[in-house]
């Protein structure tokens, strides 16, 4: 099967998914599952491959599909999170409306992320991102009320983003006069400098956006927790990701490492990494702010993102290994946990984090696989999320810039945090009285969110296995390749050896347990004795999960305003007043309006006579 | 070779002896306009392979131009005329069901009147004879305007009947100024000699027309009559007055400028024109609440867009306003369409009483959604190529003062995909989830339409239904496959720029 048929089977099941959903509900639900898993395996199979094929011509321009080792990682990505969230959907939207709409836009997406990675020339990639784009929005709104005002938030950024990138697509080419990857990335280091900031700037505007990198990251907030959950972890999972494919491909594909560091006196690439680190510092600490669980997953991914840019933007080979490993084990436990959180909301009816609490018991193994991913977000060893991040840290010391370092490091001890309150205030503590009686997920919830965890525990432990292909991209754009081994990675910088670490925790885990074992003594002691020192409190009113870190929040609530987002709010105000005064001109005077007719003759007669002008 | 000047007789004919089918049956009236709209069609196609050729010159009474009145056919003038009929014979089907009552001949006369007029305004290559066709178009609009006889239609008739006056009185004097320094009102001839007279004198004559054309083609300032006459005039003539009267009048200033006076330094002053209409039209649409306004100010918007592409005055840049002219007549036609059961049926043209109606009328609100996305420029719909092509041409000119234009014209474009993606919002995702009754709304708007009954929303007849099908599809056919227009989109703006070649058409 060559790339266009796929993309094109994939585009075909989608509408094919919608018009099904016409005749049965059950049929449709088989087919999206079925269209959704079918795809892996021909993805699977293209890797190490190199196809390319022309598949259509569009104004003249040609259309090309590509599959390198980079966008063979991200679709594997894509198409393995839309499944499960396929898979996750079944259960979750039953009987909500219009669903043929939901899941035939879900399908939209996957194409238009599978064509944006698969493109290798910029016509088809705007195409495909476009797709995506408005695709998008019609999720994002699907859940009406708030919801509304998310997706307009989305998309009005979006576009901004998506004209700037066709003034830079547009520029290329009449430039370059190609919009092909290879001539464009050939054409590059012969223009000049500034010419090239320029591009990149633009682009970066559009990457910036989708990837919600500070000062563009308002819209995600809101969409990520208004947007349906199944959603929202293709959202957090991959789509946000398009922006880091964006970033990988124009800073290392098209302008070039040797570029991307010498640039304006090497300042653009430590520009991003700033913008970057500003991005993981603010919005980790107001995720620890968020009473709303996916809310704080969104703020979550903003900061996670900003650590993948770090890594990418540093412009070593070692931090670069660490973004795009980051990227995919962030896609891995980021949809876990919002998959998780769909679940915990779907089964209480509710995400606020004040008024849950105590799961554990009614949903063991959802908390299992949450506690994973929460894991795997802190970076706890034996997930995946240690190795890569301490690829980043690595990179960055390495790469002797301790202010970044402390600032990914900082950003660490407020992302456990707020991980520690997701997992708290869901699962631990007090059952409220009303959640007695919810039961554990249905089989279709936990599905994804298992196979999700073991994703996050296996490349945490064997981390070899995709580092050995990121590495392959890496070494392909100039980088230094590093020495990976299955169990992580030996190079002079330091060895990183997971299944030893593995092994030594496995052992003291034992030993703890044998301890345990031949102690053997146990105390029961209500839950409320070590809280309140003994003191008595009222069983069924007092709520651990209430106000949680209250003291924490209201130290560091002064400091975390989202101006920026006021500032765009404000922006928006200001052009709907100005565009009420502009509609004044039409005011229904008919002398007015014939008065329009003849200064507008005059000035134009005066204009000529009088001042010359042309 | 059929002869073109069929493309005028015919629908003239037929506009003219409605009243006489009329005696036959009073039904009758209305299944005229779709033949006559389809002969036109049909002709157009038939005539296209001929004309991309070589241009077709046919002139009347044996007297060879520039003595004689003559049609120039072509690919500009073949390329309106086809959309004309096109979009012309879909909204007349449409009609069949939408126009119930009132004087229904003399709707379906004026229609016809109204498209003819813009045909012999496209075809014809006479100066006077546009003014005449012209007036044929314009007249015809202020009485379709009115048509619903209601306090609205008619005051914002007059109101358009006055401004529109005031064009064509300019025009008739620039007509005279031309015709008093050349003597020919040959526009071949005058665009032969134009080099004979002092730019100065030139000047009042352009500016005349370009402000007499400029009222119909919606410029800034000059189109004030614009939001009124579309927004209460019934949708069927709000279609085609804002897909292809204004155009008309586009057409008219670029035929005009860049036929007869070759104005290359007036291009400039085009682009600005065009981006201050661009950014009047789109910001008075922004916080608009009444749908048909909203889409009337969109309209001028888009109008600034062509003519900000005309004005960049490159072969490619001027096919890009071109496709943005037909992206537009079938866009706006079809939105226009679909908004108007829509209006019918919830009584209100109030964008918030449009709520949740996605459900009720999934076929309308899709069609809806696929003209707005269109017009915002989206792939795969026609509106990506054309603006594709109007962005490239301007970043063709390889000048920072572009960049900026650009820019604009962006800035533009995020504001009108806000109020149509708000529009969409309020579509299908506004309002109660289905199964919770919504609150009735008992609002009635003063600018209503005609309401019959409320009581139970359905979709619209199959007769909207069939016309709006055909102008999405056709919208992501064109967005997939530019190909299908692009020979003629060429040929059309070669014809514009090269003025010698059309002298020499005609002039033989």
């Amino acid at each position: 099967m060559n790339l266009a048929q796929l993309i094109l089977i994939s585009l075909c099941g989608a509408f094919l998914t919608y018009l099904l959903g016409k005749a049965s509900s059950r049929i449709r639900d088989t087919f999206a599952v079925f269209i959704s898993l079918l795809l892996i395996i021909p993805l699977f199979c293209l890797y190490g491959k190199n196809e390319e094929i022309t598949y259509y011509s569009f104004l003249g321009l040609p259309l090309i599909l590509k599959i390198t080792p980079l966008s063979w990682l991200f679709a594997i990505a894509v198409q393995t999170i839309t499944s499960l969230s396929v898979i996750f959907s079944l259960s979750y939207m039953k009987g909500k409306e219009r669903l043929d709409f939901y899941y035939l836009m879900l399908l939209l997406v996957n194409t238009g992320m599978l064509g944006i990675v698969l493109s290798a020339d910029l016509i088809s990639f705007y195409i495909f991102w476009e797709i995506m784009s408005w695709s998008t929005f019609l999720l994002i709104s699907y859940n009406r009320g708030p919801a509304l005002h998310a997706g307009m938030k989305y998309i009005v950024m979006s576009i901004i983003g998506s004209a700037s990138m066709i003034i830079g697509i547009l520029s290329l080419y009449v430039n370059c006069g190609s919009l092909d990857f290879v001539q464009i990335a050939s054409f590059i280091p012969r223009t000049s400098s500034g010419y090239t900031l320029f591009i990149l700037i633009l682009f970066c505007i559009t990457f910036g956006i989708k990837n919600a990198i500070a000062p563009f990251h308002t819209w995600l907030p809101d969409a990520h927790s208004e947007a349906p959950s199944p959603f929202s972890a293709v959202l957090s999972g991959v789509l946000i990701k398009m922006g880091t494919y964006g970033f990988i491909l124009f800073m290392y594909t098209i302008a070039g490492l040797n570029i991307i560091i010498n640039i304006g006196g090497g300042s653009f690439h430590y520009l991003i990494s700033i913008l970057a680190a500003i991005t993981i510092i603010f919005p980790t600490f107001i995720a620890v702010l968020q009473d709303d669980a996916k809310r704080l997953l969104a703020w979550s991914s903003i900061a996670q993102v900003g650590y993948i840019i770090l890594g990418i933007a540093i412009g070593t080979g070692l931090g670069f290994v660490g973004g795009v490993f980051h990227f995919f084990n962030h896609a891995a436990f980021k949809a876990l946990l919002f998959l998780s959180v769909g679940a915990v909301e779907y089964r209480t009816g509710t995400r606020d984090l004040n008024s849950l609490g105590g799961l554990i018991k009614k949903m063991p193994i959802t908390f299992f696989c949450a506690l994973i991913g929460v894991f795997g977000l802190i970076g706890m060893p034996l997930t995946n999320g240690f190795v890569s991040k301490w690829l980043i840290y690595k990179a960055l010391i390495l790469g002797e810039h301790p202010f970044l370092a402390f600032i990914a490091l900082f950003g660490t001890w407020g992302t456990i945090i707020y991980s520690y309150k997701l997992i708290h205030n869901i699962f631990l503590g007090q059952l409220p009285e009303k959640f007695s009686n919810v039961r554990k997920a249905p089989v279709t919830m936990r599905i994804p969110v298992i196979f999700l965890s073991l994703v996050v525990v296996v490349f945490g432990i064997l981390p070899g296995i995709p580092l050995k292909i990121i590495d392959t991209i890496s070494a392909s754009f100039g980088f230094q390749p590093q020495d990976i081994q299955i169990w992580g990675i030996a190079s002079e910088t330091g060895v990183l050896n997971m299944v030893n670490i593995f092994a030594a925790i496995f052992a003291a885990l034992i030993f703890v347990w044998l301890l345990f074992l031949m102690g053997r003594k146990k105390i029961n002691i209500a839950q409320d004795d070590s809280y309140a020192a003994g003191a008595y409190v009222p069983k069924d009113k007092y709520n651990y999960t209430v106000d949680f870190y209250k003291p924490l929040s209201g130290m560091i609530k002064p400091y975390l305003r989202d101006f920026v987002d006021d500032f765009y709010l404000w922006l928006a105000d200001v052009i709907r007043t100005f565009s009420d005064k502009t509609r004044k001109i039409y005011c229904g005077d008919l002398g007015y309006y014939i008065s329009y007719i003849v200064l507008f003759l005059a000035v134009l007669i005066v204009l000529k006579m009088g001042l010359k002008i042309w | 070779m059929v002869n073109p000047i069929l493309l005028i007789a015919v629908p003239l004919a037929f506009a003219f002896s409605i009243p006489l089918f009329g005696l036959i049956s009073k039904r009758a009236g209305r299944f005229i306009p779709p033949v006559a709209m389809l002969f036109n069609l049909v002709l157009s196609i038939i005539l296209i392979p001929d004309v991309l050729e070589s241009p077709v010159s046919v002139f009347l009474s044996g007297f060879p131009p520039p003595f004689g009145i003559n049609l120039y056919v072509g690919p500009l003038g073949i390329l309106f005329s086809a959309v004309i009929a096109l979009v012309g014979f879909l909204v007349s089907i449409y009609a069949l069901d939408y126009i119930k009552e009132g004087a229904e001949e003399k709707y379906h006369m004026l229609y016809l009147a109204l498209l003819t007029g813009a045909t012999g305004v496209v075809l014809t290559g006479d100066i006077f004879n546009l003014f005449v066709f012209f007036e044929i178009l314009c007249i015809s609009s202020y009485g379709l305007v009115g048509y619903l006889g209601n306090k609205a239609g008619v005051e914002s008739a007059v109101k358009y009947l006055i401004q529109g006056s005031v064009g064509s009185a300019f025009n008739l004097i620039g007509i005279a100024l031309i015709y008093g320094q050349f003597g020919t009102l040959n526009m071949a001839d005058i665009a032969a000699n134009i080099n004979s007279v002092s730019p100065n004198q030139l000047f009042i004559p352009l500016v005349l027309f370009i402000v007499g054309f400029g009222i119909e083609g919606a410029i800034f300032p000059l189109n004030a009559w614009l939001p009124d006459a579309h927004s209460s005039a019934p949708s069927t003539i709000s279609a085609v007055l804002s897909g292809i009267a204004i155009e008309t009048g586009v057409y008219a200033i670029a035929r005009v400028t860049f036929t007869i006076f070759g104005a290359s330094d007036i291009l400039l002053f085009l682009v600005l024109l065009g981006l201050l209409t661009l950014l009047a039209g789109e910001l008075s649409a922004f916080s608009q609440n009444n749908i048909k306004r909203m889409l009337a100010y969109s309209s001028i918007g888009q109008m600034g867009l062509i003519l900000f592409a005309l004005g960049i005055g490159t072969d490619y840049g001027i096919a890009g306003g071109l496709f943005q002219f037909i992206n537009h007549a079938l866009s706006k036609a079809l939105i226009f369409l679909a908004t108007g059961y829509m209006i019918y049926r919830m009584g209100s043209m109030e964008i918030s009483s449009l709520e949740g109606i996605g459900k009720k009328m999934p076929v309308s609100s899709l069609c809806f959604t696929v003209g707005a996305f269109s017009l915002i420029g989206l792939p795969p719909f026609a509106g990506f190529p054309s603006k594709f092509m109007i962005v490239l041409s301007a970043l063709e000119k390889h000048s920072n003062l572009f960049i900026v234009f650009i820019g604009i014209v962006f800035l533009g474009t995020v504001i009108e995909a806000t109020y149509f993606f708000k529009v969409i919002q309020v579509l299908y995702f506004k309002g109660a989830p289905a199964g919770v009754p919504a609150e009735k709304k008992t609002e009635i708007s003063p600018a209503q339409e005609t309401i019959k009954d409320r009581g139970v929303i359905t979709g619209a007849p199959i007769a909207a239904l069939i016309p709006m099908i055909i102008l999405a599809l056709l919208i992501i056919l064109i967005g997939v496959y530019p190909k299908a227009v692009d020979e003629i989109l060429n040929a059309s703006s070669i014809e514009l720029l090269d003025r010698v070649k059309y002298i020499q058409g005609v002039l033989r």
